[in-house]
């Protein structure tokens, strides 16, 4: 920060007047027009839809669009009062630091130690002070010093992540722009990131997009949210928009954090608290039992039994009875060209059987997956069964094809004809809300489009009957989220085998009667979901972390005590 | 002008991309040589030849900058050599004489015009550019007049249909697949359809 | 610390190994004798396996391409060698003494050599080093040299990619994908790797722009050093180069 001057008086730190952003060959517009300022110091919190433009947004501040990536930009972008077309993009890295929604944006492929220090070299700083800065960046993430000599190209989904963080964080300039930071992160590591981002450098102005709100909303200045039509629909403190606007952010399929979920069914059961809350624990905070008036606990008790309910998955009929799909026995799973990540996996999965797997980053989920369904080889051990289709982490992975309706058509068995091959392309569209993006190529389409489209093409067709979805939840606004929800729910009824790996333990809760964990190099648990999630020495030890309304959950056993 | 001429950094990334993935692809190409040549004898060098001018005709139809066709070619040619090629470092300098006969076509039209015809001419020019270049190295004065003319035409033919023609269709796939956004090429297809 | 995990030769100057790679390739080009390049490829086989501590399966599957393609060299040379006309070759009774076997087996195990020399660069050089290495000895300008750097990075990074675009393909047509890729299945996956090089370079271009790589004067964290170490490998590799050449004095005899 010592690079730049304090700003005088009130500058905004970045500021949007009238901007509109629109796409070669796009109808229209991607954003705006619209208007944001954000002051030095503040931390905001941009929400909206996928495909509402929040990318595209953050990407036109330092000019990279449309500089490097081709678009039409109008109205004029400030940082910290400069115009940003009056610098190259280089030219702001000491002023902004960027964490794209693609890791492999913001990483160049080096070694952890040298993508660290790239910034540093790239503003002249001495040897002596970058050695330290790139310690310390580390150690505030939590990167373990072994990785230092490790290429980012061969890190997990994750960790590749981290390491991108501890990159942008390293840079430390005065404004923060991340996009979906946390999206593959194993909760206990997002929930320390989200820390780090909002609390740590009180004057620093941070804009942050994500889809994982719960501890993130208590350390945020300002909420703004993005309408479809790419204009702010809603601004203001956390807690009025997500009281006041609740209605709104629900029609237009974004987030909410659960506390303003359970707040709804409080309201509902007419005992809302007084103010809007932040978390669970606040919002129940005025039912405390002995404190709290007994005839509203009373009131409260179905309420929040039911919202509980609706968030666990009932152990499914045909459970373990139905036929096994497919299994490994001692199998030995390493990623391509890689080391053995796990050994001796015995793991079954049958009919209708849908199954949780979870671990902190780098566990081994991911190769697990691949091994599970049959198409990366096994080192040691033995595979048997039938072959199951995979969601790859990455979406971009699972297109093969130029468009997105040809993506979706080359996924269906190759004997579906004309008359129902359009119509499955059709239907596949219009449930995962592709409608308008036919003709455009895969990879031109925002994060959550890329993976409404790898899980619309991949369940299509209907052809596996075992299925791997690799973080199927990352980049997915809420109404991506129920719709996915809803798919797997109707395979599992069909009989499909689905193993969802995940690190959203709501969705896992909900979802998956047993879930196996990893870590160590094995799999270290393996039972009822339920079960293993209140295990609090195991979450410990597998970097994870208990459902967001495990608090509630308590409130309800001191409710029914006294 | 002097904007327009400088490469962007991106655009230094294509260009050395392009060098690394044709180098690979070259080494294959070797292979498809030695066994056509197994089977047709001596002339085949002259008939696959075409192939090895693609990068430069591929990079600089992308880029449309100077000096992409020669520098694409040497680092195709460099990649090789790190990759094993038996040919050793002598291939360094066959990559830029190679790259220098497209980039002189190129030049010629003040590197404004990419249309197939300049391809196929820019293979041509890196045809004739290593037919004298192997003269030189071979001495292939030796040589009957008649089999010299013989293998100047087919080198000159395969200059423009491998390397050329081919080039040509390589770009055109890549534009569909839209990785080209933002660059010259796409630049300009959409001015002319708009 | 760093030679715990990646051994001696990781630690070198980068610099001093191109040199000494670049000497020793040259050394193959010029001696062209098949107990020189025979004796290069065992001691570059030894070091990677004894020093840098690959696993000898690693080793194989590198000789493996670069035998194919000297296997190549061999028959051409075999069959087109003017004077040594087909018939004899076949007669196979003549094949050891005859000048066209010997000359094919040295190319053939001259492009083993040399391509085993360049792996044993590569597989103990990390790119991002010797670029700065070059960037800092050679003055070699940034922006050239984080290109050089994407290029050496890309072609590793390809056959994974490759991998994993076949998986996808696979899944879509429910067969397991075949362990080795057929003529046509390699083919149709060219204009996609291209396409992934070339998002791929844009990608970066960006990650680096965004993250301030300038023109402008810089520093250059974790310089290759010269150390003591270095001028010991060049006597070292001087003295190895030595001996491969002694199979040269029986060739003579
Ligand atoms: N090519 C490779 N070379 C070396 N190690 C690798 C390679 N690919 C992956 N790994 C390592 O293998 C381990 C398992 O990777 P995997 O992708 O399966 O993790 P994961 O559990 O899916 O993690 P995440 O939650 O971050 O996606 C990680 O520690 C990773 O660093
Ligand atoms: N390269 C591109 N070419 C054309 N259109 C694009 C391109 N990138 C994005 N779009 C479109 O612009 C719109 C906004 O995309 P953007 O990536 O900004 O969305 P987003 O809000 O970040 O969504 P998500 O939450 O899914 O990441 C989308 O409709 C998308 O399809
Ligand atoms: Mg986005
Ligand atoms: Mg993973």
């Amino acid at each position: 920060m010592r690079s730049a001057p304090p700003p005088p008086e009130r500058t905004p730190a970045a500021e949007w007047q009238q901007v509109e952003v629109r796409y070669p060959f796009s109808a229209r517009a991607a954003v705006g027009p619209l208007d944001l300022a954000i002051q030095p110091g503040e931390r905001v919190l941009l929400l909206g839809a996928s495909g509402s433009g929040k990318s595209t947004l953050l990407l036109t501040l330092t000019g990279l669009i449309p500089q490097s990536i081709p678009a039409a930009v109008t109205g004029r972008i400030n940082i910290f009062g400069a115009d940003t077309s009056s610098r190259a993009p280089w030219g702001w890295a000491r002023q902004v630091a960027h964490y794209f929604q693609d890791a492999d944006q913001t990483l160049c492929g080096m070694r952890v130690e040298d993508e660290i220090a790239f910034p540093l070299e790239n503003r002249a700083e001495p040897a002596c002070s970058m050695a330290a800065a790139v310690s310390s960046a580390m150690r505030e993430v939590g990167l373990p010093d072994a990785w230092r000599r490790r290429r980012s190209s061969t890190l997990s989904g994750g960790e590749r992540q981290l390491v991108a963080l501890a990159a942008t964080l390293a840079q430390d300039a005065p404004l923060f722009v991340t996009d979906e930071p946390t999206a593959h992160l194993a909760p206990a590591a997002s929930r320390r990131l989200h820390a780090l981002l909002t609390s740590r450098h009180p004057d620093r102005a941070i804009l942050i997009v994500d889809h994982r709100l719960d501890e993130l909303v208590e350390g945020i200045d300002r909420v703004v949210v993005l309408g479809n039509e790419g204009s702010i629909v809603a601004t203001g403190r956390p807690r009025d928009v997500f009281r006041d606007a609740r209605s709104l952010l629900a029609s237009l399929g974004v987030w909410s954090p659960v506390s303003s979920m359970l707040d709804a069914a409080l309201a509902d059961a007419g005992v809302a608290p007084p103010a809007a809350p932040l978390n669970v624990r606040e919002a129940l905070a005025h039912l405390e039992p002995g404190t709290g008036n007994p005839d509203s606990i009373r009131k409260a008790r179905p309420a929040v039994a039911a919202f509980l309910n609706s968030r666990t998955a009932r152990p499914a009929a045909g459970d373990s009875g139905g036929r096994v799909v497919a299994g490994l026995s001692k199998a030995d799973c390493a990623p391509f060209l890689g080391p053995t990540v796990l050994s001796g996996v015995d793991l079954e999965i049958h009919e209708g059987e849908l199954l949780g797997v979870l671990g902190a980053n780098g566990a081994g989920k991911s190769t697990l997956g691949a091994c599970l369904s049959g198409h990366s080889p096994l080192r040691g051990g033995r595979r048997y069964g039938q072959l199951g289709g995979i969601a790859f982490q990455r979406p971009e992975n699972q297109f093969t094809a130029g468009s997105v309706s040809e993506e979706i058509a080359s996924a269906l068995p190759r004997k579906t004809v004309d008359p129902e091959r359009e119509w499955r392309v059709a239907e596949a569209l219009a449930a995962w809300k592709l409608v308008g993006l036919e003709r455009r190529h895969p990879l031109a389409l925002s994060q959550g489009e890329q993976r409404r489209l790898a899980l619309a093409s991949l369940t299509a067709g209907d052809r596996w009957p075992l299925l791997v979805l690799d973080e199927p939840m990352a980049g997915l606004d809420a109404e991506g989220a129920a719709r996915l929800v809803e798919m797997i729910a109707a395979l599992a009824r069909k009989g499909r085998a689905v193993a969802l790996i995940t690190h959203d333990m709501d969705l896992a809760l909900r979802l998956c009667p047993r879930s196996v964990v990893l870590g160590e190099g094995r799999v270290l648990a393996e039972g009822p979901t339920i079960t293993l999630l209140r295990d609090r020495a195991l979450l410990d030890r597998a970097g994870l972390c208990e459902p967001s309304w495990a608090e509630a959950g308590r409130w309800l056993q001191r409710a029914a005590a006294c | 002008m002097t904007e327009r001429r400088s490469w962007t950094l991106r655009e230094t990334l294509v260009v050395a991309v392009l060098g690394a993935v044709f180098a690979v692809l070259y080494i294959g190409w070797v292979q498809v040589w030695l066994i056509a040549q197994a089977a047709f004898g001596a002339v085949t060098m002259d008939v696959v030849m075409g192939f090895w001018f693609i990068v430069s005709i591929v990079a600089a139809a992308i880029i449309r900058k100077p000096g992409v066709a020669i520098a694409s070619e040497v680092l195709a040619a460099g990649v090789e050599i790190l990759l094993g090629s038996p040919a050793g470092l002598i291939l360094l300098l066959s990559g830029a004489v190679q790259g220098a006969g497209a980039e002189l076509v190129f030049a010629a039209t003040r590197w404004r015009n990419y249309s197939l015809p300049v391809l196929m001419a820019a293979g041509v020019g890196s045809a004739i550019f290593s037919f004298v270049y192997t003269w030189i190295r071979f001495d292939y004065g030796a040589l009957q007049p008649g089999l010299l003319a013989a293998m100047f035409v087919l080198r000159c033919l395969s200059g423009a249909f491998l390397g050329g023609l081919l080039g040509h269709y390589v770009v055109e796939a890549l534009h569909k697949t839209g990785a080209l956004a933002g660059l010259a090429i796409d630049r300009e297809k959409r001015s002319a359809t708009t | 610390m760093a030679s715990a995990s990646g051994g001696v030769l990781k630690t070198l100057n980068p610099l001093v190994k191109l040199g000494v790679c670049l000497v020793w390739l040259i050394a193959a080009m010029l001696v062209f004798n098949p107990g020189f390049q025979a004796a290069t490829i065992m001691a570059i086989v030894l070091v990677l396996i004894f020093v840098n501590r690959n696993s000898p399966a690693t080793i194989l599957a590198l000789i493996v391409p670069f035998a194919l393609f000297g296997f190549g060299m061999l028959t051409t040379n075999l069959l087109f060698r003017r004077d040594s006309p087909f018939a004899t070759v076949l007669a196979g009774e003549a094949l050891f003494a005859s000048a066209a076997f010997s000359a094919g087996v040295t190319l053939f195990l001259r492009s083993i050599a040399c391509g085993m020399i360049s792996a044993l660069f590569a597989l103990t050089t990390d790119p991002g080093a010797f670029v700065r290495a070059l960037m800092a000895y050679c003055r070699l300008p940034p922006r050239l040299g984080y290109a050089l750097f994407a290029a050496m990075q890309l072609v590793p990074d390809l056959a994974a990619e490759a991998e994993q675009m076949r998986l996808a393909r696979a899944m879509k047509s429910g067969r397991p994908r075949r362990a080795v890729p057929g003529p046509r299945e390699a083919v149709s996956l060219v204009i996609p790797l291209l396409a992934y090089a070339i998002r791929r370079a844009g990608r970066t271009a960006i990650a680096m722009e965004a993250r301030g790589l300038s023109p402008g004067p810089r520093t250059i964290a974790n310089v290759p050093r010269f150390t003591w170490r270095d001028g010991a490998i060049v006597v070292i590799a001087i003295g190895v180069t030595a001996l491969c050449g002694v199979p040269l004095l029986f060739g003579r005899a």
